[in-house]
């Protein structure tokens, strides 16, 4: 009973997470992702394991507008040791608005099977607005899975957009196994945060 | 007897300097047929550092091969993991594999008559991201 409350506690305000921004070589990804912010549905392919380019299909609910990124993810730099990876990523998307409206920004993470510590931080800029996003993110196995398990992650995230100027911090839930990841929960500041990914 | 003893022990490590060795951390081992205890067998004086269920469940109905062990760094995640053996199951020379995440292992079983290019799976393995720095190779 304890731990079942302790899931649904989880399930219920919970937040999104990012997830690896680059695939293997040659690997595609499939996002689809829906926050207070956005619905967007994302394809990108990795033709190595530096960079990836994708399109990115989005409805913008803060501008109430739909339009969609060319984007690119650059691996700026990886240190793997025998438990650990540590990233730095690039990332930048245009919109297929105009050659004005862009988005750039840093992600970097740092990850062993037991612990995930990440951060994100994009500018994002558009004939009517400009604003920031920054994700801060740190998220702990509660359990070290097999190849080919189901893996679980329990995350704290915080998040603020200068925008809204208002952070808000949350749990998050993520499970993953073989090629798939669902990632989901609920915020009574943001409400709903659903991340389903597939990799081929 | 003094003399005996001293000769053996010179001729010993002499035979065992002589080993095969690799600079790229490739070691080569040695033949065995005890199945369900391969893990606990010494590649050039080294314990072969995998779960024994798991390593015994992949070597179980396997003749006449050698199987690869790669020790790999950065391979934190399932999802590393899966982009490594895709890689792999694109190659014909690789009859199976398997991924031991808690070892930070890659297991590769080929043929006995394949020659097994450690450089290969480096770049292989480094096309997912992923470094690959030792092998060890045991034949069954």
């Amino acid at each position: 009973m304890g731990m079942y409350l302790y899931i649904l506690f989880f399930i219920l305000v919970s937040s999104n997470v990012e997830a690896r921004p680059i695939s293997y070589s040659g690997g595609s990804t499939l996002m689809m992702f829906s926050d207070n912010m956005k619905d967007s549905l994302y394809y990108h392919y990795s033709p190595s394991y530096k960079y990836s380019v994708g399109i990115e299909n989005l409805k913008d609910k803060n501008l109430r507008d739909n339009y969609s990124y060319l984007r690119f993810t650059y691996l700026i730099n990886r240190k793997n040791s025998l438990h650990s990876q540590r990233n730095l990523y690039f990332q930048s998307g245009l919109s297929s608005k105009s050659g004005n409206d862009l988005f750039y920004g840093i992600h970097g993470d740092w990850e062993t099977r037991r612990w995930f510590l990440g951060f994100d931080t994009k500018k994002v800029e558009n004939r009517l607005k400009s604003y920031n996003q920054n994700h801060v993110q740190i998220g702990f196995a509660p359990y070290l899975g097999e190849y080919g398990d189901i893996h679980t992650w329990l995350m704290l995230k915080t998040k603020k957009t200068s925008i809204k100027d208002k952070r808000s911090s949350y749990p998050a839930l993520k499970f993953f196994k073989g090629n798939t990841l669902l990632e989901f929960g609920y915020n009574n500041k943001t409400d709903w945060d659903i991340h389903l990914m597939y990799r081929f | 007897m003094k003399l005996l003893i001293t000769t053996l022990f010179i001729v010993s490590s002499w035979a065992m300097a002589s080993e095969p060795h690799d600079h790229d951390g490739h070691s080569d081992m040695m033949h065995h047929s005890h199945e369900g205890h391969l893990h606990n067998e010494l590649v050039d004086g080294e314990k072969l550092e995998v779960n024994p269920d798991r390593f015994d469940k992949f070597v179980l109905n396997l003749t006449n091969t050698q199987v690869a062990v790669i020790s790999v760094k950065g391979m934190v995640c399932d999802f590393c993991a899966r982009g490594i053996e895709k890689t792999f199951q694109k190659d014909k020379l690789v009859k199976k594999i398997d991924v031991d995440l808690a070892q930070g292992k890659v297991l590769l079983a080929y043929d006995k008559g394949i020659e097994i290019v450690f450089e290969d799976i480096q770049n292989k393995i480094l096309a997912n991201g992923i470094n690959a720095i030792k092998m060890q190779i045991l034949v069954i």
